[in-house]
């Protein structure tokens, strides 16, 4: 199945995105401090390009995410349900969450595009046009929204939803995600 | 419309997607956005992109990713296998013996994980079968760990208390070192209550001695100072201001590498290990929280939390009130919520509330997470016990019975940080910012 394979590296590399972006939070921090030293150098504006990171993780990280099951839902009820109503109860919840990242996905790319035209200037030292970095969040919104129709058409055709069955919250010796 | 009405629809609205399983992060946003568009004029998409934004790039925000890898990276060192043996010559001729080791290793885990069900799960896994071995009473080595357990959302570096930090705008540096000496106070109000059951009944906790010398308890905690060490710079570079606590975060990172390198235990695998550890709690978490900057913004188009904290004022509650009122609440959502989760969707209601009352934000913040952690331990949705009752195949009645001591422990030490708020406040009093 080509389209599988395709869509599931998108979700991988999406998430090793992410984990490159939060690298790079340190990293910005790390050059930031080395910069001090050598003031006439190099000028880093560590506070901006670490939040720019930090979104770009965040958003790329969230198809990642999803499908490892890490994002937390409330389960005290729907854990009771078997069977159909199971199924109904998964179709529902991520119905939900694919019109949310829809809005979030449509206004994003709405910002991103306003960004542009309005030529919108990050206010620090580098002075990055806006429009960049929010691209990520627009980006990040839409691999999610993928991420849930593909997981929608999995759980309608039968299958048991990634995110059951890769969290590991679900073997109680290994619940590593809750906080 | 009524605030008041807004208010009720709003409630409802949510717990009906909450309990239909709909995912924490989107649940915030889908209340948002529809309070924005039905009960404000206010434009709910453009509001939507540009708060989520604002929220995502926050730099206060930046050291969570940080602290989650470094707990991630420390965590697959040898400091946890360790831990028992490093930690065992030390305390064993205490009242209560070995019963300790759970106590101080779940607070130096927590320290290093920041997350109460992996220190439990970690400790425990290798100190349950040790004091099976000896003999302890069972229903006190659980308890311990339960109650130890949760000591991982209040030491610092503690991811809630980012959380908190981030949501009630408050000095991240000043809540880690309020934190503190609370964490310190209520690990020895825990180990005070298992030397006293020990004295009462030796037969709780047959004692012994391991009879090592000086040196060769320092040889077998050999894996644990430098961790220990890792910490103190950490917190000790905030405390003296030379760090902000995400540069604080970087050297926490690259100490945990250098560690993991010099212990044998940095693989290709187990960075990648550590670092998708780390994208995936801390994306979930960053994306609560811009979910909840939205709600929050969208709340505040329809003046809710002002009328909510003038009922505050009109029902001419003290702080003391309302601060007991609070601790029932939070143990109530706590059945059914996560720390974060339950931190994040009462912040845009309680923090005005608790505000208007005259109560310091800051004190309020160790506060919360102390009454998170109980959380943690009552059924039937505390973590702790979970993992727990996956650990020591007893059922979830028996761990919850050997965890309640340990609760009301906990809530000793909120009567006593309410009753003296200087042990919170204090410290911060002397930091270099």
């Amino acid at each position: 199945m080509l389209i599988r394979t395709v869509l599931d590296r998108l979700f991988l590399w999406s998430g090793y995105l992410s984990a490159l972006f939060l690298v790079g939070i340190a990293v910005t921090i790390i050059a930031q401090v080395v910069g001090r030293f050598f003031p006439k150098l190099v000028l880093v504006d560590s506070t901006e390009t670490a939040g720019f990171c930090l979104a770009a993780s965040t958003f790329f990280g969230l198809a990642y995410t999803f499908k490892q099951g890490a994002h937390i839902r409330v389960t005290l009820l729907t854990r009771l349900a078997t069977g159909l109503l199971d199924r109904l109860i998964h179709l529902w919840s991520m119905a939900v969450f694919a019109v949310v990242m829809g809005l979030m996905t449509w206004w994003s790319f709405d910002y991103v595009y306003f960004s542009f035209v309005f030529d919108d200037i990050s206010p620090g030292l580098l002075a990055i046009p806006f429009w960049i970095p929010r691209s990520g969040m627009a980006l990040g919104s839409l691999v999610l929204l993928i991420a849930l129709l593909d997981e929608f058409v999995r759980v309608a055709a039968g299958l048991v939803p990634s995110y059951v069955e890769n969290d590991e919250s679900q073997q109680p010796e290994r619940v590593e995600d809750h906080i | 419309m009524d605030a008041g009405l807004i208010a009720t629809i709003v409630f409802f609205l949510m717990l009906a997607l909450l309990a239909t399983g709909v995912w924490v992060a989107p649940t915030l946003i889908a209340v948002g956005f529809v309070t924005l568009h039905f009960f404000s004029p206010a434009p709910a998409g453009s509001l939507l992109a540009s708060n989520v934004w604002d929220a995502s790039w926050n730099w206060a925000l930046t050291a969570l990713p940080l602290f989650v890898w470094m707990g991630e990276i420390l965590f697959r060192t040898r400091l946890s296998s360790d831990m028992f043996n490093g930690l065992a010559p030390w305390l064993s001729r205490l009242p209560g013996g070995l019963l300790h080791v759970n106590i101080v290793g779940c607070g130096v885990m927590a320290a290093v994980a920041g997350s109460s069900a992996v220190t439990c799960a970690t400790v425990g896994r290798m100190s349950m079968p040790e004091l099976k071995k000896r003999g302890y009473d069972e229903n006190l080595a659980i308890g311990t760990l339960a109650g130890s357990g949760t000591l991982g959302l209040l030491i610092p570096p503690s991811i809630m208390l980012i959380v908190y930090g981030v949501v009630a705008q408050v000095s991240i540096s000043r809540l880690f070192i309020a934190g503190i000496v609370p964490g310190v106070m209520i690990i020895l109000i825990f180990m005070a209550y298992v030397a006293l059951r020990a004295k009462l009944n030796p037969a709780l906790a047959p004692k012994q001695d391991t009879g090592l010398s000086f040196v060769q308890k320092l040889y077998a905690s050999r894996y644990l100072f430098p961790v220990i060490a890792l910490m103190f710079v950490v917190l000790g570079s905030i405390y003296g201001g030379f760090a902000t606590p995400t540069e604080a975060a970087t050297i926490g990172v690259l100490g945990a590498l250098v560690l993991a390198a010099a212990t044998g235990s940095l693989s290709w695998s187990s960075f990648m290990e550590s670092l998708m550890g780390a994208v995936r709690t801390s994306c979930m978490i960053a994306f609560i929280l811009a979910g909840a900057a939205f709600l929050s913004i969208a709340m505040g188009f329809t003046g809710v939390p002002r009328v909510l904290a003038g009922y505050v004022d009109a029902w001419n509650l003290s702080p003391v009130m309302l601060i007991v009122l609070l601790t029932v609440l939070y143990i109530f959502l706590g059945c059914f919520l996560d720390g974060v989760s339950m931190m994040v969707l009462t912040a845009a209601v309680v923090l005005p509330m608790v505000d208007k009352a005259g109560i310091d934000l800051l004190w309020f913040g160790i506060f919360t997470v102390i009454v998170v952690e109980m959380a943690q331990i009552t059924p039937p949705v505390g973590f702790n016990l979970f993992v727990l009752q996956g650990m020591t195949g007893r059922d979830i009645l028996k761990v919850t019975r050997s965890a309640a001591p340990f609760f009301f422990l906990m809530l000793l030490g909120i009567a006593i940080i309410t009753a003296f708020p200087q042990i919170v406040l204090a410290p911060v009093q002397f930091m270099i910012e």
